[in-house]
């Protein structure tokens, strides 16, 4: 929170000098009488990896509800390119340019790949998503887009199958390609790596590490093998509140973190 | 693909409607099937491709029934004009139950369209001087088919009421087909398929299934008024409950998610319940039993039944397709 602004500061790499690209001030969420985010202050700075970690509970993917509107914060604001978000619904933030993916896979299981793909592709255009005329065909298939999601997603072959019939790891895959069909400023990944076999670990990183290049990632992950290796910032998350925040070697030396969550996992280094 | 197979939906509509005179004596009982046809149509839009289970297709049926036959007898108003206010006023009416009731998911959309089919019924009911009450709207004309006062075609015999709502249907099948296969319908499939993820990808979930509703409305509603000027009648069993439960029956036993499996269930439903009801006054029980097995062993109905005997009598180019759909 606050008390750890002065490490934020020097956190953010060659991009300190930029504007956010999203601001949350005081973020509380509530769920009738239980607080699952006590004000939490956050800011996403333009094409960098920003993890968030934290043990179980600590609030990590309420927050990633409320910033990408899956849910309403009770209280705070959330500023997203120089709009104020808070008060608008998940498929008003996706016109800004945020798009996410989920921790529990949640795809058009009964529709294909590329079906899958397109529907994300088109979301961000809203007026065309009302055509009640002409087929998605032509410029309407946003076949580009869709190519190069299956293409950086290793889906392509897979194009015609329902999603439903796909593999674990492969619907993992899905599941980013789809926030990525959607052309997002801000993309926020939810422990895209959950489930995921030893082998496909590896190549999600790289995957991760590569959308810096074009967007801006928030991400959740377990895997602290990965977010240390790729992560420009770190917020580590307790209870609802934010911990501490930083570079990655700031918060791996950092006293509290131990305590609180890592132990031995960061340098064990375990999946 | 798609293009094709929806060519061919239409082509069997139209199959549809050129064999109905051929085989049947009655023009009424083959204008009923086109008739229910076009209600369970509006309902497969709702059910079988944006995932809503609607109760009150009867409300819209209804009121299609009284809009013409209150505009035909008291303000002899151009009969296309009144088919036309039919089918605004059952946009409309859909568009406001929808409204209220697509806040809701589950079971509770279902008791909201419930409540509102109750309370559409009383409505008629207790409105006399507008419906007629309990004895229904009696005598709605059936004028020709008149454009600028010269007259087209005469509707009055029962087979060229049929040539009329045969276009009609038709019309309308090939709209809706358009409609499904659009952006705009390949969205609603993705709604009914996962409502969250639909939202989070940029979609206003909400308006897509108010709009699927207005339309489903609007057809409902041009079937309604069909079945007043058929019969003559606009009665208040046309808006009951009991309406909408037919509709909805149909809809199933005919399968959903493919519009010519609307046809297929409305035919079946009018001709067996035509032929049953002169053998055994009971025949709903029988109907019952059907129900129990579309809803047990064929839960695709009388279409996926047919896909299945189909693919069955030609089972080695069906595997092609599905590696061919695989490779592409």
């Amino acid at each position: 929170m606050t008390t750890h602004n002065g490490i934020a500061g020097t956190a953010t790499p060659s991009s300190t000098t930029a504007q956010p690209l999203l601001q949350a001030r005081g973020v509380i969420k509530r769920f009738g009488k239980f607080v699952a985010l006590h004000g939490v202050d956050l800011q996403i700075y333009p094409r960098t990896v920003h993890s968030v970690i934290g043990p179980n509970g600590a609030g990590k993917t309420t927050l990633f509800h409320t910033l990408t509107g899956t849910l309403m914060a009770s209280e705070g604001s959330i500023v997203f390119d120089g709009h104020d978000v808070t008060h608008e619904a998940d498929h008003q933030r996706v016109q800004r340019g945020i798009a996410r993916s989920f921790q529990v896979t949640s795809l058009f299981t009964n529709l294909s790949v590329r079906e899958n793909l397109r529907l994300a592709a088109q979301g961000v255009h809203r007026s065309g998503a009302f055509d009640c005329w002409h087929p998605p065909s032509g410029a309407r298939s946003h076949a580009d887009i869709v190519d190069t999601s299956m293409q950086r997603m290793g889906l392509t072959r897979l194009a015609g199958v329902a999603a439903g019939a796909l593999s674990h790891g492969q619907q993992r895959r899905l599941e980013v390609g789809m926030a990525l069909a959607a052309r997002p400023r801000a993309i926020f990944l939810d422990e895209p790596t959950s489930g995921m076999g030893v082998d496909d670990l590896d190549e999600m990183k790289h995957l991760i590490r590569g959308l810096r290049d074009d967007h801006t990632v928030v991400l959740i992950e377990h895997n602290m093998n990965i977010v240390m290796d790729i992560s420009d910032t770190i917020t580590v998350m307790q209870q609802g509140r934010v911990l501490v925040e930083g570079r990655p070697d700031v918060i791996r030396n950092d006293e509290r973190v131990r305590a609180a969550y890592l132990g031995n996992m960061i340098t064990g280094g375990r999946a | 693909m798609i293009r094709l197979k929806s060519h061919m939906q239409l082509v069997l509509a139209l199959l549809v409607a050129l064999i109905l005179p051929l085989c049947m004596q009655s023009g009424s009982l083959a204008t009923e099937v086109l008739i229910y046809a076009l209600a369970v149509l509006g309902c497969n839009l709702l059910l079988g491709f944006t995932g809503l289970l609607s109760f009150g297709q009867g409300i819209f049926f209804g009121l299609g029934s009284y809009t013409v036959g209150i505009l035909l007898t008291r303000f002899a108003l151009p009969m296309p004009l009144a088919l036309v206010a039919a089918v605004l006023v059952g946009a409309l009416a859909a568009a406001f139950v929808g409204w209220f009731a697509i806040r809701q998911r589950g079971t509770y959309f279902v008791m909201l369209t419930l409540a509102f089919a109750q309370m559409f019924y009383f409505l008629a009911y207790s409105l006399p001087d507008l419906t007629g009450g309990d004895n229904g709207l009696l005598d709605v004309p059936r004028p020709p088919l008149s454009v600028a006062g010269a007259e087209l075609m005469s509707l009055a015999s029962p087979w060229q009421f049929y040539t009329f709502v045969a276009v009609c249907f038709l019309i309308v099948f090939w709209l809706l087909l358009r409609i499904t296969n659009s952006v705009f319908g390949r969205t609603l499939l993705a709604i009914r398929d996962n409502e969250a993820r639909a939202a989070a990808v940029g979609y206003n979930v909400k308006m897509f299934k108010l709009a699927a509703f207005a339309i489903s409305g609007a057809v409902t509603a041009l079937a309604g008024a069909f079945l007043a000027m058929m019969t003559g009648i606009a009665p208040l069993s046309s808006i009951e409950y009991h309406t909408s439960e037919m509709i909805l029956v149909m809809t199933v036993i005919g399968g959903t998610g493919n519009l010519f499996a609307s046809v297929l269930g409305a035919a079946f439903y009018v001709l067996f319940a035509d032929w049953l009801s002169t053998l055994w006054p009971r025949w709903l029980m029988l109907l019952g039993f059907l129900l129990i097995a579309v809803s047990l062993f064929m839960q695709k109905g009388l279409w996926g039944l047919g896909e299945r005997l189909w693919l069955s009598t030609r089972r080695t180019p069906a595997v092609g397709d599905t590696t061919k759909e695989e490779r592409a």
